[in-house]
């Protein structure tokens, strides 16, 4: 199982370095639970700097790779690295330079939020100066410095969620591993989280954040989707909106479900979904859409009629890799 | 193993455990209440018995014999009727506990050398009293034949009073002196197995075990830093019962105290061991919660601290051997009432070793095994 690390340290190729092979390498990584394959035989590279997306639905494997790659899960099979140092052999030279933070509340409730902050940076060996400092920036920078003595326990949930971030830097790590932290935060709480997120970014972190949201994947400098264990697509978001071929359009009438019906039959509409009151349609033939879809829409009967080119934002451009993947036909009622 | 690291983790039970008012509150207020309940209630002694005696021989001999019993402190003469038959009005409305008939001749027959039966009747219907009543009583004739002996110049084994009861008591062996030292093993152990059941399960209830695993803190570090509070915590309660028990209750001391400190302190390690595979096996804190329970009722059964050993079932006795509270007794009551040694007490004090080293050697792997997991 070490062999690979053993390979990768022991005789370095000329001119590869630690940071040259990125924050974190994996390969051939699988854990299974049971029967259950949660991540299934995936490789993952995720450059130094990165605001790294890792996206998905619920099951999808995403939690039990960033567990495997905080050291907190030995995968079944396959080897992972972090700044060169084996996740499973090396995990005293990982811990230090990783704050893992994990998808539940995972702080001492009956403990005050400067008790938290105190206890988990001191068991890192923060020392006492930098252990001030540091709290004293982190809490004003998050807005925590008015609860520094309330129990955890008493905080809201976009509040428990930044004491878990600030729990998570006390130590100053170079990689974050943040399992899902804005799931069931309140919108202006997750733009706030992503704000931080953004700053951290700037100083030079790599960040390897888990989401179910895809709007959050706009904010990030590389994107994978991970589905059944597998990574689907990866690339940057730039990258992964260019897989989407044609043109998107929106098209809205009095009556969106017979405009669906009608645009399904056109030449050139590759899919269309409902999203809404809107159709979205995916355009491939090389020739202008709007015009001719319009008079096709007007000349079918339908009223209130309006199309319109859209940018595809990374929601629509999953719901049309999906339904790529999926057999013909069965994805064309996608919406969200 | 870094010496901070471990403080820090002992602090931080400590600060949870003053967060958590209501079980602080229990772990003091649990002692005091056994102590209460079984110094009380369950280990009650006998004493100023009502008695009625029928003298129908009236002479030295036989107010001797009535001195003996109402000078003992048991026994409490409020009546002296003529007859026996005045006697059953007596025993029958609970005026009197336990009855004394000398019957006419006795003095002569002690002169004579011969055997002088005498009577004593005690109210059956509280077995307690019977028993412990009873016991007293061919106690105090017992000492009543030997002194007489003694003054008399008599041979040793000649003949006396012979009374109609065959308990064997040992007055000194009041039943509390035996209790309380056995509360101290108990009391250990409950409260050890309800926290430390608590205490690995909390952590992952909360999340925190998982946080712990991305920290630079070792096994042994989290274990250490785990049991110590509580261990600290269990110790204080004892020293309550024993303090309770000593100076309250007045219970003798007759032994050394490394012996009891020795035996404690090998059945601690087993009580931490059993808590911690709980709290590892046990998903959730009430699961924990219902394994502890599930553990404590066979314990408190078979291990001779309630019911003794010897009037269970022959085929029950040898289960005994498998709880480790047994163990635990035997060398605190050896300890306290006999004032028994490490060398008398080697085997109970082995078998504790044995537990300790098998059930928290256990919970070690298991709790390394289960932070590598």
């Amino acid at each position: 199982m070490s062999s690979w690390a053993d390979t990768v340290s022991s005789a370095p190729p000329p001119a590869t370095t630690a940071s040259d092979r990125g924050a974190i390498s994996a390969r051939g990584l699988r854990r299974t639970f049971g029967d259950t394959v949660a991540v299934d035989t995936l490789d993952l590279d995720v450059p130094t700097g990165a605001v790294f997306g890792l996206l998905g639905p619920d099951g999808a494997g995403k939690s039990t790779l960033i567990r495997m790659l905080a050291t907190v899960l030995v995968p079944t099979a396959g080897e992972a690295s972090v700044f060169g140092h084996s996740v499973t052999t090396e995990r005293d030279a990982v811990t230090p330079r990783i704050g893992y933070m994990s998808q539940r509340f995972s702080m001492y409730p009956d403990l005050s939020v400067a008790e938290n902050l105190e206890f988990f940076a001191t068991i890192r060996g923060v020392g006492r100066a930098d252990r001030r400092t540091r709290s004293q920036a982190l809490l004003a920078s998050m807005g925590l410095d008015e609860f520094t003595r309330r129990q955890a326990q008493h905080l809201s949930g976009g509040m428990k969620q930044k004491l878990m971030l600030a729990t998570t830097l006390m130590h100053e790590p170079d990689l974050l591993l943040l399992d899902e932290p804005t799931t069931g935060v309140d919108p202006v709480s997750r733009r706030e989280f992503w704000r931080i997120l953004a700053g951290l970014h700037r100083a030079g972190k790599t960040v390897l954040v888990a989401t179910p949201y895809m709007d959050e994947a706009e904010r990030c400098t590389h994107i994978a989707f991970l589905d059944g264990g597998r990574i689907k697509q990866s690339g940057t978001p730039e990258s992964i909106k260019a897989l989407v071929p044609g043109r998107l359009l929106e098209v809205s009438a009095t009556d969106p479900r017979a405009a669906l019906a009608v645009v399904r039959t056109l030449p050139g509409v590759a899919s269309v979904h409902l999203l809404g009151d809107v159709v979205r349609v995916l355009w491939e033939a090389p020739s202008e859409p709007v015009g001719p879809l319009t008079s096709a829409l007007v000349a079918a009967g339908l009223h209130g009629v309006g199309v319109r080119e859209i940018s595809p934002d990374m929601e629509t451009v999953f719901a049309f890799l999906a339904e790529a993947d999926a057999p013909p036909g069965a994805g064309s009622e996608v919406a969200s | 193993m870094s010496a901070k690291r471990v403080r820090l983790l002992i602090w931080k039970e400590f600060t949870q455990l003053r967060r958590d008012p209501l079980l602080i509150r229990l772990l003091l207020l649990m002692p005091v209440l056994q102590l209460i309940m079984f110094g009380y209630v369950v280990a009650v002694d006998v004493r100023n018995l009502s008695t009625a005696v029928v003298d129908l021989d009236q002479t030295v001999a036989s107010r001797q014999l009535q001195a003996a019993f109402s000078g003992s402190g048991y026994f409490t003469i409020t009546r002296t009727p003529a007859s026996e038959a005045d006697l059953q009005p007596l025993l029958d409305s609970g005026t009197i506990k336990v009855a004394l008939v000398i019957p006419q001749g006795t003095q002569d027959r002690l002169g004579r050398g011969e055997t002088a039966p005498i009577g004593i009747i005690v109210d059956g219907s509280d077995s307690q009293i019977s028993a412990i009543g009873s016991g007293y009583a061919s106690q105090i004739i017992a000492q009543f034949n030997t002194d007489r002996r003694t003054s008399s110049g008599a041979q040793l084994d000649a003949p006396g009073i012979d009374a109609r009861v065959r308990v064997m008591f040992n007055p000194t062996l009041d039943p509390i002196n035996t209790m309380i030292p056995g509360l101290i093993a108990a009391i250990m152990m409950i409260s050890l197995m309800v926290i430390m059941s608590q205490a690995v399960v909390k952590e992952r209830e909360s999340g925190t075990l998982e946080q712990m695993f991305v920290t630079p803190i070792k096994a042994t570090e989290y274990l250490i830093g785990k049991l110590t509070p509580y261990a600290a915590l269990a110790t204080a309660q004892m020293a309550l019962v024993a303090l309770g028990g000593l100076y309250w209750f007045k219970v003798p001391f007759n032994g050394s105290f490394w012996v009891v400190l020795v035996g404690l302190l090998l059945f601690m390690f087993t009580c931490l061991g059993l808590g911690l595979l709980i709290s590892l096996v046990s998903r959730t804190r009430h699961q924990a919660q219902q394994a502890v329970m599930f553990l404590m009722i066979p314990t408190m059964v078979l291990s001779g601290f309630i019911f003794p050993i010897q009037s269970m079932p022959p085929a029950i006795q040898p289960l005994t051997n498998l709880i480790p509270l047994t163990f635990a007794l035997e060398v605190l009551r050896g300890a306290f009432v006999k004032g028994s040694g490490f060398e008398a007490l080697a085997v109970p004090m082995l078998a504790l070793a044995g537990f300790g080293v098998v059930i928290f050697g256990a919970s070690i792997i298991a709790t390394r095994r289960r932070i590598a997991e």
